[in-house]
């Protein structure tokens, strides 16, 4: 009698075929206009920083599990793409030091400590960033980080530009097309805001970005900045200098929806977008930093586990007609 | 299988498989020489079992292990024991299996046992619980709400299958006749019917109330009927029958009308067969029927490291031998090929909310998984609504992170419900 050895698993035999690293690499691939983009205008250095980026982070990883004595998760991209979406908010003429210190934070801190994928409760990238921020402000100053370029557009930090001369006197010097096409001096991957609003369009087609998240957190830059506008227009910007500049696009499409640290049900994303993008505008116009981004997404990160608690009822609960 | 499709701004669809048109009359296949029943009751040293090896049964003959016993078969042939044996299922339940050598002729001719049946659930109940389909007469006569609405299924519950549509199709009248008798043995005050929206059934329903199912997965689930069409909230942890609603597929109804006609025991199972290829066949089967002789009728190869899942891909169990018998209520056999066979990890949940999204239930699947992985299984239900869940499966359908999440929630109630006994 030809008694087969058989699989025996419980159901459902199917699934979607979707996995981790198609997830990650989607990701990866929707971020390479505006890195691409990034290190033609600014070379080298750039390519430089973003290939440390990504290869540190990785091998970070690779250590914390032989460490912990885990089993090796790289082959899921996660790690990698923390370390470009890193990569892309730092200025091309970073440190390697920096680089390296910073990948540590956000891959080891940020991520290992907390169990690997998918425990992090905050953006990885954005703990990195966020440590570096407190640590060395300076080398966050882009117009210094630039000094040496010569570039055929206005060479200044918008965000920075606003921060030190006020609305007024930098009105018109920032054309919002000019915002879009990525003529602003920025992070590597933070300026070519087109390339980052592709980039998250296909995200959202290929239902790896839940659309609330962005679309509720564009809206909240642009009614909060454009409030604050209508407030005083000869101190604070109006929305499209926000929109386009900083980190706001990358937040947008690529910070805030990362999936450990971000709502899931549809009024909590809502809510989750808009509020830390309010949070971002209050930073810009009222805070210390030039650039909210960081710090407001980490703090809506915070509130996650708190807002994701409104949710639908379960079927059937709470029901007792039986 | 079905895979995601390269956009997907909204939750993917699943839709149930129509039965062709104008569909082909079930193969025929040979009684087999030995025969497999499975009998849901151990076997148990200290008590004196009432057959033996070697004693011969009659077509119809009910088939007890034990004097007080409750659970019984009914001999699909005549012929003798041969082996009686333990069995353990799936879910790593103890049960009896029995090996009958048929001695009767190939044709089916031979005249069942009849049976004194009268129309009461008691009498139903003594003998007609192995009828092909399985109809629920065990639960029924131990329930203790009052049945009032009786649902016929002649849309199959699970994906790819056909079989309940296939049965709509060809026998309607039998499952009236059979839908009347059941009011009558039951006393329920309402008959409904469940058509899928895309089958052309003709003629009149009278009394008969009918529901026109979506095509979309998980629309034929007994909880969705309920809700969509009965206008009824399953409370968590409640079953139909808890509501006064008991849930009988279209075959079952049909083999009860055959059953009062001729005062005897049908026992052939029509089986839809999904072949690797996903080829479909349709077999009429005697209860009992190793599979094995099935694939090789329809020359389905069956080679190690495949799968041979009973019921539909979402929520089927998958068997370990090829020689596992047709049983009453198996609507569907899929063989999944090795190479077919989606993987399954051990990684973290990541959030990414698919499965809330696409829950019927509204379940927080995300959390919930978080809490039945690190056996909080009193919390999960409190806080994460582990009992609201319908066994779909589609949350483990679509998950990222390839997470067995519907096997954690079918492990996460089985030991709620230990837990709660011992308590």
């Amino acid at each position: 009698m030809n008694n087969n050895k058989l699989t025996v698993s419980h159901a459902p035999f199917w699934h979607d075929g979707d996995s981790l690293f198609q997830m990650n690499l989607n990701i990866i691939i929707a971020a390479l206009p505006a890195i691409i983009f990034g290190i033609l205008q600014f070379g080298a250095p750039a390519l430089g920083v973003i290939a440390l980026a990504v290869s540190s982070a990785m091998i970070w990883e690779i250590i914390s599990n032989i460490i912990a004595r885990q089993k090796q998760t790289i082959g899921d991209l996660d790690s990698a793409l923390i370390g470009l979406l890193f990569g892309m908010m730092l200025p091309a003429t970073s440190p390697w030091w920096m680089v390296i210190i910073g990948t540590l934070v956000a891959v080891v801190v940020g991520k290992m400590i907390f169990g690997g994928t998918g425990a992090n409760p905050f953006n990885p990238a954005l703990v990195g960033m966020a440590f570096l921020m407190l640590s060395w402000p300076v080398l966050f100053d882009f117009d210094a980080a630039y000094v040496s370029y010569d570039v055929n557009y206005t060479a200044l930090a918008p965000l920075a530009a606003l921060k030190s001369m006020g609305a007024e006197s930098i009105s018109g010097v920032f054309a919002t097309g000019d915002l879009i096409m990525g003529k602003q001096l920025g992070a590597i991957g933070s300026t070519f805001g087109l390339g980052l609003i592709l980039g998250g369009i296909y995200l959202i087609l290929r239902g790896y970005v839940r659309w609330e998240i962005p679309v509720s957190f564009i809206a909240g830059i642009i009614i909060c900045a454009w409030a604050f506008n209508l407030s005083d227009p000869t101190k604070y910007a109006g929305p499209m200098i926000h929109l386009f500049s900083g980190y706001t696009l990358l937040g947008a499409f690529f910070l805030a929806p990362e999936n450990s640290s971000s709502p899931v049900n549809t009024i909590p994303m809502l809510l989750y977008g808009f509020f830390a993008a309010v949070m971002i505008i209050l930073m810009r116009n009222i805070g210390l930093y030039s650039d909210g981004t960081v710090l407001g997404i980490l703090l809506f990160n915070l509130a996650n586990p708190l807002i994701d608690s409104i949710r639908p009822k379960a079927l059937g609960k709470g029901v007792n007609h039986a | 299988m079905i895979k995601r499709s390269f956009f997907t701004l909204t939750r993917p669809k699943l839709s149930y498989d129509s039965v062709e048109q104008n569909p082909k009359k079930p193969e025929s296949i040979n009684i087999p020489s030995n025969l497999t029943l499975l009998l849901n009751e151990p076997l148990d040293n200290t008590k004196k079992l009432l057959i033996q090896k070697g004693d011969s049964v009659e077509k119809g003959q009910k088939i007890c292990l034990y004097s007080d016993s409750a659970e019984y078969v009914i001999a699909p042939v005549a012929g003798t024991i041969r082996v009686i044996d333990a069995y353990i299922d799936a879910l790593g339940n103890t049960s009896t299996f029995l090996v009958i050598k048929n001695i009767q002729t190939q044709t089916s001719d031979t005249k069942a046992k009849t049976y004194d049946l009268k129309e009461d659930i008691a009498s139903a109940d003594r003998y007609l619980r192995n009828l092909p389909g399985a109809p629920p007469f065990k639960k029924l006569a131990d329930n203790k709400t009052k049945i009032n609405t009786i649902v016929i299924t002649c849309a199959d519950a699970d994906l790819l299958s056909t079989t309940s549509q296939y049965i709509a199709l060809n026998s309607m009248d039998k499952i009236k006749t059979g839908a009347r008798i059941l009011k009558n043995i039951i006393g329920a005050v309402k008959i409904c019917i469940t058509v899928p929206q895309d089958l052309n059934i003709q003629g009149e329903f009278d009394s008969i109330q009918v529901f026109r199912t979506d095509t979309t997965y998980p629309s034929n689930l007994p909880a969705m009927i309920l809700k969509n069409h009965l206008n009824m909230i399953l409370p968590a942890g409640k079953t139909p029958e808890d509501l006064g609603v008991c849930f009988i597929c279209a075959e079952a109804a049909a083999s009860i009308a055959d059953a009062y006609e001729t005062k005897s025991a049908g026992a052939e199972k029509i089986v839809t067969i999904i072949g690797k290829q996903g080829t479909r066949y349709r077999v009429k089967a005697t209860i009992g029927t190793p599979l094995r002789k099935i694939f090789d009728l329809f020359s389905i190869h069956i080679n190690d490291q495949d799968r041979i899942i009973i019921g539909g891909p979402m929520q089927g169990i998958s068997t370990y031998s090829p020689f596992h018998p047709v049983e009453p209520g198996m609507d569907t056999v899929i063989v999944q090929d090795r190479d077919e066979i989606p993987e399954i990890c051990d990684n973290a949940c990541v959030n990414c909310g698919k499965c809330v999204r696409i829950c019927p239930a509204n379940i927080q699947a995300n959390i919930l998984v978080r809490y039945l992985a690190a056996d909080q299984y009193e919390e999960a239900a409190d806080k994460c609504d582990l009992e609201s869940c319908i066994e779909c499966g589609l949350c483990a359908y679509v998950c990222t992170a390839k997470i067995p999440i519907y096997q954690y929630i079918k492990l996460g109630k089985h030991e709620l419900k230990k837990l709660r006994a011992e308590a």
